[in-house]
């Protein structure tokens, strides 16, 4: 009887979660058909106003909607985005069933990279070339010396496990206004999607990892995108390394700022608060009057007060690389970089004006950096005017012709 | 562990030698606004940091009733000797209060000679007790706990407030104090295993300098 009571119990739980499955299932769906429905009114809308566009009642349906407030964060993935992670249940595998799980998924990965088979053509580089980029991990800061003594705070680079999983043609690129631009110039940018940080794929749910498929990879925890020219285009499987860069190259960062939590008011805006002393009861770090009153009558949407900070999405333009280490795969970027240590950033040659390259004879690796067929001058390359700590110290040569005072 | 690399392979260019705050020594660096390009500073090393690549030691010395102190950053590739002139330790983990005592404290001759010890002999301590200047002092170094100052000069009311700022005796039980200020075993065993490899070469470098050093005194 102790026994049944307990099948019981066990099938009940099993059903209940099967529930509230079914029913966030549903909520999802019903989601995503409202968003579906939002999109299809508006395109109703544009058909509308080409038919009879002095009709009172088309008028108001020409309203054009947009959001009450720029977001300045996306915490929710668009909805065609594959969900990443699943709900991971003990399994209780043995020691022995695990290593033997982990030599089936090493053995089906060997053999599986796509380069050797069909290698797809290479491009030319041409100065309109734009070239896949990179997911480093912020590593921390370093201090590094130039020949003439100066001291440069630089920022350590960890380019871990980079592979190009798909390439999405500049046809297939979801339309706005950029990719309008993009599609009617001379030079059209594809996407490639690169992912960065192999893991588990017991980890991750079948969608996610069937992105992977073609490129041959175990899934990545990262991935991200990169507009590229035609003549850059990279097959997926191609893995990517530190020495994409080379030292001296200018390049752009992108992260997600450090998060800050729910701020007050002086220190996400800046605000001056109140007086610490002078007889003021409660008002030091406050915001004070929000509004001007009178005919006004409301708070001004946009009213800066209180709430999260951090946590978005900036890029840093023109860092040079000063060092870069094919061993260990990692590159130093001259001063600082944005987001805290451990986060991902998108490396990218700069499309700042003077760090573009004209000349045919200097220009990066292209389209990426094979190790196979072109060695790199060092493994410790350094950009000229560094100070290699291989290299005797320092000497200032007396000038010829100086008077010894 | 890259930080770590860079600093085995900058020692292979300089002997950085043992010494502690409170251990006078003499730098020379090469510096192209100075006549010769080089300049050499001796003074008592009154502070010390250990930051990786960045880390640097303080020198202070008085020079023409002038208080001077150089900050060195000890992997500078700039800095071309680093000497210790006298080997000891100090009873405080620094000695910034001598920029509040009196001069003869923090005063060595430029052409200090270095004075030798046995290599199996310990670190001496120097437990001297600093006389401090009468007027009003940078920081109240009497609530700091410091044990090299001689505060017999104090006032009552001083005294109070040193008492007030000491450290309850509990602390000395507090683990997770201990813990945050040093580094796990595990860890410290990871790291010289690291080193452990570079160990000889470097070993072999300091006595190809001590060798020069030797060679061009005599």
């Amino acid at each position: 009887y102790h026994v049944l009571l307990i099948d019981l119990i066990e099938v009940v739980k099993v059903l209940f979660i099967y529930i509230i499955k079914m029913s966030m299932s549903i909520c999802i769906f019903q989601s995503m058909r409202k968003i579906l429905e939002v999109r299809s009114i508006t395109t109703a809308c544009l058909q509308i106003t080409q038919i009879d566009a002095n009709d009172r009642l088309s008028q108001q349906q020409q309203q054009v909607r947009h959001m009450s407030r720029i977001k300045r964060r996306h915490t929710v993935q668009p909805f065609w985005h594959a969900a990443v992670t699943r709900t991971l249940y003990p399994e209780n595998v043995t020691k022995v069933n695990e290593e033997f799980l982990s030599d089936v998924i090493k053995e089906q990965y060997e053999h599986k990279s796509p380069l050797a088979a069909e290698p797809w053509p290479r491009g030319e580089w041409n100065s309109k070339s734009q070239r896949c980029g990179l997911i480093g991990k912020k590593m921390g800061m370093s201090t590094l010396w130039k020949n003439d003594g100066t001291r440069m705070d630089t920022t350590l680079i960890h380019i871990s496990d980079n592979h190009v999983i798909r390439y999405v043609p500049a046809s297939d690129l979801r339309k706005n206004e950029f990719t309008e631009h993009s599609r009617r110039s001379k030079n059209p940018r594809g996407a490639l999607v690169v992912g960065a940080d192999s893991a588990d794929p017991r980890l991750f749910t079948r969608e996610y990892y069937n992105m992977f498929e073609k490129a041959g990879v175990m899934p990545k925890k990262k991935l991200t995108r990169f507009l590229v020219s035609d003549n850059a285009i990279l097959q997926p499987g191609t893995p990517l390394y530190a020495t994409h860069l080379r030292p001296g190259d200018f390049v752009d960062v992108s992260g997600y700022s450090r998060d800050q939590g729910f701020q007050g008011v002086v220190k996400r805006w800046g605000f001056k608060g109140g007086p610490k002393a002078h007889g003021s009861t409660k008002f030091h770090r406050k915001p004070g009057c929000i509004g001007s009153g009178g005919e006004m009558a409301r708070v001004i949407p946009g009213q800066k007060m209180p709430g999260h900070m951090g946590m978005q999405f900036r890029t840093a333009r023109g860092l040079e690389v000063v060092r870069v280490n094919s061993q260990f795969n990692c590159i130093w970027l001259k001063g600082p970089v944005i987001g805290a240590v451990g986060g991902y950033l998108n490396i990218y040659d700069s499309g700042l004006h003077h760090c573009r390259y004209r000349d045919p004879d200097n220009h990066p690796p292209f389209p990426t950096h094979y190790p196979a067929e072109e060695a790199v001058p060092h493994v410790d390359w350094w950009a000229d005017g560094m100070h290699n700590f291989n290299d005797a110290t320092i000497v200032f040569e007396e000038e010829a012709g100086a008077t010894a005072k | 562990m890259l930080d770590r690399h860079d600093m085995i392979t900058r020692r292979k260019h300089i002997d950085i030698p043992e010494f502690y705050v409170g251990s006078v020594m003499a730098v020379t660096i090469n510096d192209p606004n100075a006549t010769g390009r080089s300049s050499r500073f001796v003074g008592i090393c009154i502070q010390r940091m250990n930051r990786g690549l960045k880390s640097n030691f303080t020198l202070r010395n008085v020079l023409d009733y002038q208080g001077m102190e150089i900050m060195y950053e000890m992997y500078c590739p700039v800095i071309s000797s680093i000497e210790t002139l006298r080997l000891e330790k100090r009873l405080d983990p620094h000695l910034l209060y001598l920029r509040d005592a009196r001069p003869e404290y923090s005063t060595f001759p430029m052409d200090m000679e270095p004075e030798l010890i046995a290599e199996d002999a310990p670190v001496p301590i120097n437990d001297v007790k600093v006389k401090m200047i009468d007027g009003d002092w940078d920081k109240s170094w009497e609530r700091q706990e410091l044990k090299g100052i001689d505060l017999s000069g104090l006032t009552e009311l001083q005294k109070r407030m040193a008492l007030k700022r000491k450290t309850p005796d509990y602390v000395q039980y507090d683990l997770m104090k201990e813990y945050r200020s040093t580094l796990p075993e595990e860890d410290q065993e990871d790291i010289y295993r690291e080193i452990a490899p570079h160990y000889p070469a470097l070993v072999a470098s300091q006595r190809k300098f001590r060798r020069r050093k030797l060679a061009g005194d005599a």
